[in-house]
């Protein structure tokens, strides 16, 4: 069996599948491995990430199964599953074989282990997208740049700085996602990058919020206070729409800042 | 200007907690419907699916900045907190206040665009015009590229409802309630009438901005999100049936996007209103609700679910279920066979996942395993379904049976209760033999590392 280890990132994966289909390896006896553990009698190589070949990856990918199908792959590798790589290999490799020219029909075969594996990892990743799209909060600092802390399970900052910068595409923004230590920056008018380092935490913390942040905070909470009708309570029903683990982070959630 | 004057004194918050007060009774609250990408120069864009943004603790979402733009009021509305009967404090917004407090939440992405509707103010036209100069400021001065769904007044003028089409995402006509009778009984100032020409006639600008569009790409769109109304259930007599009519022939007539149902809350103490001992009727809102996507999206009619001598939902069954029961002649369904228009009346099948059977299917047999994999609710459609022929327990296709076992939670099948399985296993039906291995268990198996 051969058995590629790739870093745990789209280039490094997409780099190994690239290696797998270049060696014609068989995907029966083939795996893509994202740790360090060992198999005996296995054959193994380290996959070094490479742009080129990722790009050559995601092209194929886009033309085969199109756009939809792609972006489904992105966000299952966005898990932290360890299993993902595996799973999406195999997935594409059935697509290659079988699904023909017609597109949108990667995800089809669903009784099949890996397909299932990636699409329900894609579906995870997808709904804590969307959930994230929705309770982002950002606040205004005093020199108007909009900024957000987030941590979310999934490694999702490249999706919602996508979306945000076509919302926001006038605001100088800054998405933070707090447990993997990375930043989304986007200039207003410009194209927005990604920044990772312990220095910029750190100066993270020293930010001060603008003067009319506060006032906007106590409008909101208040309007959320408000917008309820107290006849319908229903604690458990907002509980599953908006679980706990989002409100760190949210506004009208947050108790300490009572001021109006 | 006169109409500003009470509200000078007032401080915003004051303001915003009246007017979001005053509008928390109006359902409709989605942004769904459009999909606009930013422009690249103003803030803003929309996705089809909609965005919740937050949850409130009655468990609705968040996604607009829901309020009225006054709460004054000439009508005298019985079900309504804002009649001019009522002694509830008055508050209206500047067209400017409205559009900074839109802009402002916008772009800390507390909601995903602005809902405004209003009291009736002097009258329909001239509080119509205030809605207008809001929105057309909050397009062209702010230049908003985000949601807006706004209340067409009836009554206004055509010419402004077709003006402030050009600038709407969405927008809605509340039909009040369900009948004509109704109506008049509880709100003596509006008439069936004058709801149904805006609808009307929205309606049919939309299919003529439609027909603009696919010849001239760049046209203005008109109200791209659809037409959606509302109307109250529990404050009039009229049962589930005729309601479900009402819906239907909205949805055939009007071609509206979205009918939305809002419990009946009492605000005010009024002889003609009922009085709701258990709080709002919840549960039937619910099964309306439940009913509506099944005349939608699943191809159900109204008078399949219900008729007049069945006049109202089953309390204990979902209106598929109830209909299933009603019709076990056409059960069971075999997974594999059958068309997707009949997967989606199987109980526990929903559109998602009769669209994955129909797609996973063209690979190989489904089994019950795959079933529950690819996300059908196997508790309740196993008594409907069978997989190549087989059901999954031996159950008896008789309605007394089902129900119970649907309902009561201690007799139901509990799945995989006896390891998935209809037959006793013996040790040469071991399915495992005729699987091709999977590359981790034959080296597992090779060097006996589990």
């Amino acid at each position: 069996m051969l058995v590629f280890q790739c870093e745990d990132s789209l280039e490094g994966i997409f780099t190994g599948i690239y290696n797998a289909y270049e060696q014609k390896s068989r995907p029966e006896d083939t795996m893509m491995s994202l740790n360090e553990e060992l198999f005996l009698f296995a054959e193994y190589q380290t996959v070094r990430p490479d742009a080129e070949k990722t790009l050559k990856v995601i092209r194929t990918l886009q033309n085969r199964f199109g756009e939809e199908d792609y972006h489904h792959i992105c966000l299952a590798l966005s898990t932290p599953e360890p299993m993902k790589a595996q799973a999406v290999y195999q997935t594409v490799s059935l697509g290659l074989r079988y699904s023909g020219a017609v597109k949108g029909h990667l995800f089809d075969n669903l009784a099949n282990d890996y397909v299932n594996k990636a699409f329900t990892l894609g579906r995870t990743a997808g709904n804590e997208n969307c959930h994230m799209r929705g309770f982002v909060r950002f606040q205004e600092l005093e020199s108007g740049i909009l900024y957000s802390k987030i941590s979310p399970k999934n490694n999702l900052l490249t999706f919602l700085m996508e979306h945000f910068a076509d919302r926001l595409p006038v605001e100088n923004f800054v998405l933070h996602d707090e447990g993997r230590g990375l930043f989304g920056v986007h200039p207003a008018g410009k194209q927005w990058y990604l920044l990772s380092g312990a220095e910029v935490c750190t100066e993270a913390d020293r930010f001060r919020l603008s003067e009319r942040e506060l006032h906007y905070q106590e409008l909101f909470r208040y309007f959320c206070h408000k917008i309820a009708i107290k006849d319908r309570e229903n604690l458990k029903l907002q509980r599953n729409m908006l679980p706990l683990r989002f409100r760190e982070y949210m506004v009208e959630f947050n108790k300490q800042l009572n001021i109006g | 200007m006169e109409y500003l004057a009470t509200g000078q004194e007032m401080s915003l918050m004051d303001k915003l907690g009246i007017l979001s007060d005053a509008a928390k009774y109006d359902v409709a609250c989605t942004s769904s419907g459009v999909d606009r990408r930013g422009n690249g120069q103003s803030i803003g864009n929309c996705l089809a699916g909609g965005i919740c943004h937050s949850f409130s603790s009655d468990g609705r979402c968040i996604s607009l900045l829901k309020i009225l733009f006054t709460n004054e009021c000439i009508y005298d509305c019985k079900y309504c907190l804002n009649r001019c009967s009522n002694d509830v404090p008055r508050a209206t917004f500047t067209p400017e206040e409205v559009c900074t407090l839109t802009m402002e939440f916008y772009r800390r992405n507390y909601i995903e665009g602005l809902f405004l509707s209003s009291g009736v103010i002097q009258s329909p036209t001239f509080t119509m015009e205030l809605l207008y100069r809001t929105i057309w400021l909050l397009r062209n001065k702010y230049r908003f590229n985000g949601y807006i769904h706004v209340k067409a007044i009836p009554g206004a003028d055509a010419e402004l409802v077709q003006r402030i089409g050009f600038l709407v995402d969405r927008m809605s006509v509340n039909l009040e309630l369900p009948t004509a009778e109704g109506l008049r009984n509880l709100a003596p100032n509006k008439h069936r009438k004058n709801i149904l020409t805006p609808m009307r006639q929205i309606q049919n600008h939309i299919k003529m901005n439609k027909e603009e569009l696919v010849l001239y790409r760049n046209a203005p769109r008109f109200v791209g999100g659809g037409q959606a109304t509302q109307m109250i259930v529990g404050a009039t007599p009229e049962n589930d049936y005729q309601i479900l009519n009402v819906a239907e022939s909205l949805y055939d007539k009007f071609e509206l996007k979205r009918v939305f149902y809002s419990a009946f809350v009492k605000v005010n103490e009024d002889k003609s209103l009922p009085t709701l001992p258990g709080g709002p009727p919840l549960l039937r809102e619910h099964r309306l609700y439940q009913a509506d996507w099944l005349l939608r999206f699943y191809g159900f009619k109204a008078a399949e679910l219900l008729d007049e001598k069945r006049p109202f939902f089953n309390v204990m069954l979902d209106p598929k279920e109830d209909w299933a029961v009603r019709h076990l002649e056409q059960f069971p369904i075999e997974i594999n066979r059958a068309p997707y228009e009949t997967l989606l009346r199987i109980p526990g099948v929903g559109v998602k996942s009769a669209k994955r059977i129909v797609a996973a299917r063209r690979s190989g047999n489904l089994t019950f395993a795959d079933l529950k994999k690819i996300g059908v609710v196997l508790k309740r459609a196993i008594y409907f379904i069978t997989c190549s022929g087989r059901m999954m327990y031996p159950t008896k296709l008789e309605e007394d049976y089902i129900v119970r076992n649907l309902t009561s939670v201690k007799d139901r099948i509990q799945f995989g209760s006896d390891g998935m399985s209809y037959k006793q296993m013996s040790l040469f039906d071991d399915n495992s033999f005729q699987r091709i291995l999977l590359p981790e268990e034959k080296l597992a198996v090779a060097v006996g590392q589990f």
